[in-house]
């Protein structure tokens, strides 16, 4: 096989060349993901490429967990429970996006009924709606069935953002987790068939075990939609999360700039960390897993 | 008595599929069904009880089409729709293309970095990534662009890139930002289907001396027509229908509202935006789109014979 590659490889002029343009293409992808990180921990912001604009310092990140915008104080802003919401959310999104997706995916992959075509194609379709048109009436919904308690209602509107926005990943979801079960050789379901179990016990007990890599793939892209989401949290979510306190902070005049920066790069931590360990499955699995 | 063990159980089929049936209906069914029916009522500022039960007719859509005869802001809407949804496409599908090309020319540790690098902004919270931006075309001297253009005497002092060079400014600027999104969609595609393509294949190629340029449109391009033809129309639904991105920039002043505002946009502020709420407008605007994504849709999914992908069941007889 090396060989073969050898052969393939013709010119190392033209590779270098193409890593280049690739990475000049780049460029601002990485100065802009690197300078944000960079003035977070900056007096003030590296906007620039003059390194003497960079002045080393941790206030920022010290100002945002006391929840302070600016060095002499003014509002506080509960930035530590904001981060604790935004993890609700995503949680909860994921645990609803997997629940729903392995049981639809498992029947469309494994189960024959009328109609079964017609439903996957509907699913696809679904997937491509426009969620603009979608959310008007989602949020009448929202405010007609809002309980009049305000304890209550608060807790509702963390459960109703994150079956709303589960909502609008489960279509992709159960055609990623269909093809995994897809996968699965017919011959280890039937064993288990034959051996007296039922349907429901097949898919937890022998099934599900198999298609753990797909489970993966999709609580992640579900974790992440709903980690990064802003319209569906500042729509339906009472309480604040990192989303919503950067997107209302931005203008304010008090607003010290690399403090933002620093709440920035903290909602950007749980991203990277999961691209790093992660990769292979995601650049195999984002495009959900469609094949020509 | 073999049939019955392997034929599926109706009650078992019905528990399996419950809950996405539930989902669907409650998020996709009903709500599309509400937002046509409130396209025909005065539905302002969420008074649910005032206006729910009012029936205009058809007095939503007069309304959107007069103001986009006549309302000047509204006629741009639309063109600033037609600008972002063309130029967007053709740099996502063929940015999309170069880039998997490229990444399948080159070295696979480097490609793999590569490649990683070009799905974070796909990945980043909305919130971040619209800031990465907010500071890149900030209007002061603080922004990246006019600090670098003001260092290298292209400019002598800052340009608020998105409000004062109108049309082009705003334009480029919700093009350039959402492509950086959207060009990772074909990249990803196009990248494993030529991961897929028989080796032997490019290797037989190869020792004809098939020059990358030759290999590349004469074997590679052909073979991804299915591709090609599948991140285009996907991307102009995706693109006829994103806002997110948009609606921030618009909101933090990065790109004026006139010029910078797109029909899925203009639905979403009519809506929730500052000021009065106009539901009822809005209700109407988005059927609109919902026409055109579901005729653009439904193509797509037949024209890509997505139908042929699904196949039965073999064990479940």
């Amino acid at each position: 096989m090396m060989q073969l590659w050898d052969v393939e490889v013709k010119s190392r002029k033209i590779e270098i060349v193409l890593i280049l343009a690739v990475f000049l293409a780049s460029l601002p992808l990485i100065l802009n993901y690197g300078l944000l990180i960079l003035s977070s921990f900056s007096t003030e912001m590296v906007t620039n490429l003059d390194p003497t604009s960079f002045r080393p310092t941790i206030d920022n990140w010290i100002l945002l967990f006391e929840g302070r915008l600016s060095v002499t104080g003014g509002v506080r802003e509960d930035v530590v429970r904001y981060t604790i919401n935004t993890a609700i959310v995503a949680l909860g999104v994921a645990g609803v996006v997997v629940l729903v997706s392995v049981m639809a995916g498992y029947a469309m992959s494994r189960m024959n009924f009328k109609g079964r075509s017609l439903i996957m194609q509907l699913i696809l379709l679904l997937h491509a709606f426009p969620g603009v048109a979608l959310i008007i009436a989602v949020y009448l919904i929202f405010r007609a069935t809002l309980p009049s308690d305000i304890e209550l209602a608060r807790i509702y509107s963390f459960a109703y953002v994150i079956v709303a926005r589960a909502a609008l990943e489960i279509p992709m979801s159960i055609w990623l987790i269909k093809g995994f079960f897809d996968r699965v050789p017919w011959e280890v379901e039937w064993a288990a068939i034959i051996d007296g179990a039922s349907r429901l016990r097949v898919w937890r007990e022998v099934m599900l075990p198999m298609v753990k890599p797909g489970i993966a793939a999709i609580a992640i892209f579900a974790f992440l939609a709903g980690w990064e989401d802003l319209i569906y949290v500042r729509t339906f979510l009472f309480d604040r999360t990192l989303a919503t306190y950067i997107e209302s902070n931005i203008n304010v005049e008090f607003a010290y700039m690399p403090l933002l920066a620093a709440a920035g790069t903290l909602y950007l931590l749980p991203t990277i960390l999961f691209f790093i360990l992660t990769q292979r499955l995601l650049l195999e699995t984002s495009t959900g897993g469609i094949k020509g | 008595m073999k049939r019955n063990v392997f034929s599926t159980n109706k009650v078992q089929l019905l528990i399996f599929l419950l809950p996405a049936f539930l989902i669907v209906l409650l998020f996709y069914i009903i709500p599309i069904i509400i937002t046509v029916y409130v396209s025909f009522t005065p539905m302002r500022n969420w008074n649910i009880d005032k206006y729910f039960n009012v029936i205009v007719g058809l007095q939503n859509y007069n309304r959107l089409f007069s103001l986009i005869t006549r309302d000047p802001v509204a006629r741009q809407v639309v063109v600033n729709t037609i600008v972002f949804v063309a130029i967007t496409l053709v740099i996502n599908v063929l940015g999309g293309l170069g880039l998997a090309l490229a990444n399948f020319f080159i070295d696979e540790r480097v490609s793999t970095g590569f490649r990683t690098l070009w799905l974070l902004p796909r990945m980043t919270p909305i919130a971040v990534y619209g800031l990465l931006w907010y500071y890149f075309f900030h209007g002061s001297n603080i922004g990246m662009l006019n600090s670098i253009a003001m260092s290298l005497g292209l400019i002598k002092k800052p340009i608020a890139w998105g409000q004062e060079v109108i049309p082009w400014g705003p334009w480029s600027i919700i093009i350039i930002v959402n492509g950086f999104v959207g060009v990772s969609f074909g990249m990803v595609i196009f990248y494993s289907a030529l991961k897929s393509i028989p080796r032997e294949l490019i290797i037989a190629a190869r020792v004809d001396g098939a020059s990358n340029w030759k290999l590349t449109t004469n074997i590679l391009i052909p073979l991804l027509r299915w591709h090609l033809l599948f991140v285009t129309t996907w991307q102009l639904l995706s693109l006829l229908t994103t806002y997110a991105h948009t609606f921030l920039l618009v909101e933090w002043g990065v790109v004026s509202r006139t010029y910078g505002q797109t029909w899925a946009l203009y639905v979403f502020n009519t809506a929730f935006g500052r000021g009065e709420q106009d539901q009822g407008l809005a209700a109407a605007a988005a059927v609109i789109l919902v026409i055109f994504g579901a005729i653009l849709g439904w193509i797509t999914v037949r024209a890509l014979g997505f139908n042929k992908m699904i196949t039965k069941p073999k064990g479940d007889i």
